[in-house]
């Protein structure tokens, strides 16, 4: 599932854009917001894999410190509040753009995210993964299970975000739950 | 449909029963006969422009209406996530503790896994409460005290007598997210626990967690995008008014 996050302000373009969204059933949770108030304190805990917002949203806050919270791979469409020139980038959406435009330039912004996600479609866990697992159920810091193993932090993380994707579980302690329900690690082995 | 001030309370609740909980949260007793919402708030000295902001949001989801919240007194805010606190600690939470300690006597239950849940919710609790307790203790009162600064009600030195050093920043820095473990609960029992035959308990104590879990986003999102930005809005106000003098 494909998550959104919408920072419109106008009610009218928010109404549109969640009804073009809604028709992708790819398109999973969408958050919506009416300001650049709160945008960064959402995105401590919400990761999109889209956000779509609006220019002048993006131009009340210039220092854009939101900016670094976004995912990594998150993809960004604008909201422009004119007419567009020919030939303007394809993740600029106008506000009179016809349905037809809009659900193409997203339904191509959709498709990028699949894409991607495709490298990885089983919802099983592999070996690797359940080996992770097992270092975080067991308390060790990200740090600690590059050292380890031998890997990159940057892989470890990559690791979790799969492993958090397919279990639907965020936390340390739910993860740790599922490893001892499917025997990837012992009761006793936790203190 | 449109919700405004001279629709009958009654009619309100029929048209969307989750209302109720705004009711229940403002401390409106039930029994509205047939008053309009104007009525009722103003019979128990609610501002109705609160009201009808958070009920018109329950009505339409995609709507929240956070510019009109940022712009009303802090202080109803700060009653309204008050007593949903309360209603968290006193209710919501020990009913799906209570479910869960059920689920251990449930004889086909895997080993542990019961006591899994329990000692995984018990833990929830425990920072869920540190959580609620340090809201109370301190953000809350911190931003009435601005609020009345403002207002007047509190002269600046006072003010700044009892809050040499604290800001809402402060707060964001141990602000954690209290939904993510609930919906991690619920992963858990939906998708990875095999099912236990006593299927009404369980699709019981599931149900419980998604409402607790969903309502959380809603706090959250009161709390994050307006409550924040609302109290650093009167910061701003009050750091220009010092300037001034």
């Amino acid at each position: 599932m494909v998550s959104v996050l919408l920072a419109e302000q106008s009610y009218l373009l928010r109404k549109g854009l969640i009804h073009i969204l809604r028709q992708f059933p790819e398109v999973g949770e969408i958050e919506i917001l009416g300001s650049q108030l709160g945008i960064g304190e959402v995105l401590q805990h919400f990761e999109p894999d889209l956000l779509i917002v609006n220019s002048a949203i993006t131009a009340a806050s210039p220092d854009k410190n939101w900016e670094s919270l976004l995912p990594e791979d998150c993809r960004l469409l604008h909201i422009i509040n004119t007419g567009l020139p020919q030939g303007a980038p394809e993740n600029q959406l106008s506000i009179y753009d016809s349905k037809v435009a809009l659900t193409e330039k997203i339904s191509k912004t959709l498709k990028a995210i699949g894409a991607n996600r495709d490298q990885d479609e089983s919802e099983e866990l592999t070996p690797r993964e359940k080996l992770i697992l097992q270092h975080v159920a067991l308390g060790k810091t990200n740090k600690e299970i590059a050292a380890d193993l031998f890997i990159s932090t940057h892989t470890v993380i990559s690791h979790r975000k799969n492993i958090t994707r397919k279990l639907d579980i965020k936390s340390v302690s739910g993860l740790t739950v599922y490893a001892i329900l499917n025997g990837i690690i012992n009761m006793e082995d936790i203190s | 449909m449109r919700i405004h001030a001279d629709m009958k309370m009654a009619d309100l609740v029929h048209l969307n029963f989750e209302v109720l909980a705004v009711v229940q949260r403002l401390q409106i007793p039930f029994g509205f006969k047939d008053k309009t919402i104007s009525d009722v708030c103003r019979e128990h000295s609610i501002n109705v422009d609160f009201f009808l902001q958070l009920v018109q949001w329950f009505n339409e989801r995609e709507n929240f209406p956070q510019e009109q919240l940022i712009q009303g007194d802090a202080q109803w805010l700060v009653r309204y996530l008050h007593h949903t606190h309360q209603c968290y600690l006193n209710y919501q939470i020990p009913r799906i503790e209570k479910e869960i300690e059920f689920l251990e006597q449930l004889p086909d239950m895997p080993d542990h896994s019961a006591r899994l849940m329990l000692e995984f919710f018990r833990e929830y609790i425990r920072e869920f409460t540190e959580h609620i307790e340090d809201e109370e203790n301190t953000t809350f009162p911190y931003i009435l005290a601005l609020g009345n600064t403002l207002s007047g009600n509190m002269d600046l030195e006072t003010f700044r007598k009892r809050y040499k050093t604290y800001t809402i920043d402060k707060y964001l820095e141990h602000h954690s997210d209290l939904e993510e473990k609930v919906f991690d609960l619920q992963s858990i029992l939906l998708r990875h626990l095999p099912p236990p035959s006593s299927n009404c308990h369980f699709t019981n104590l599931l149900l419980e967690i998604n409402r607790l879990g969903n309502d959380l986003k809603d706090h959250t999102l009161l709390e994050e995008n307006v409550l924040i930005p609302k109290a650093r809005q009167m910061e701003l106000e009050l750091n220009q008014r010092s300037a001034n003098q």
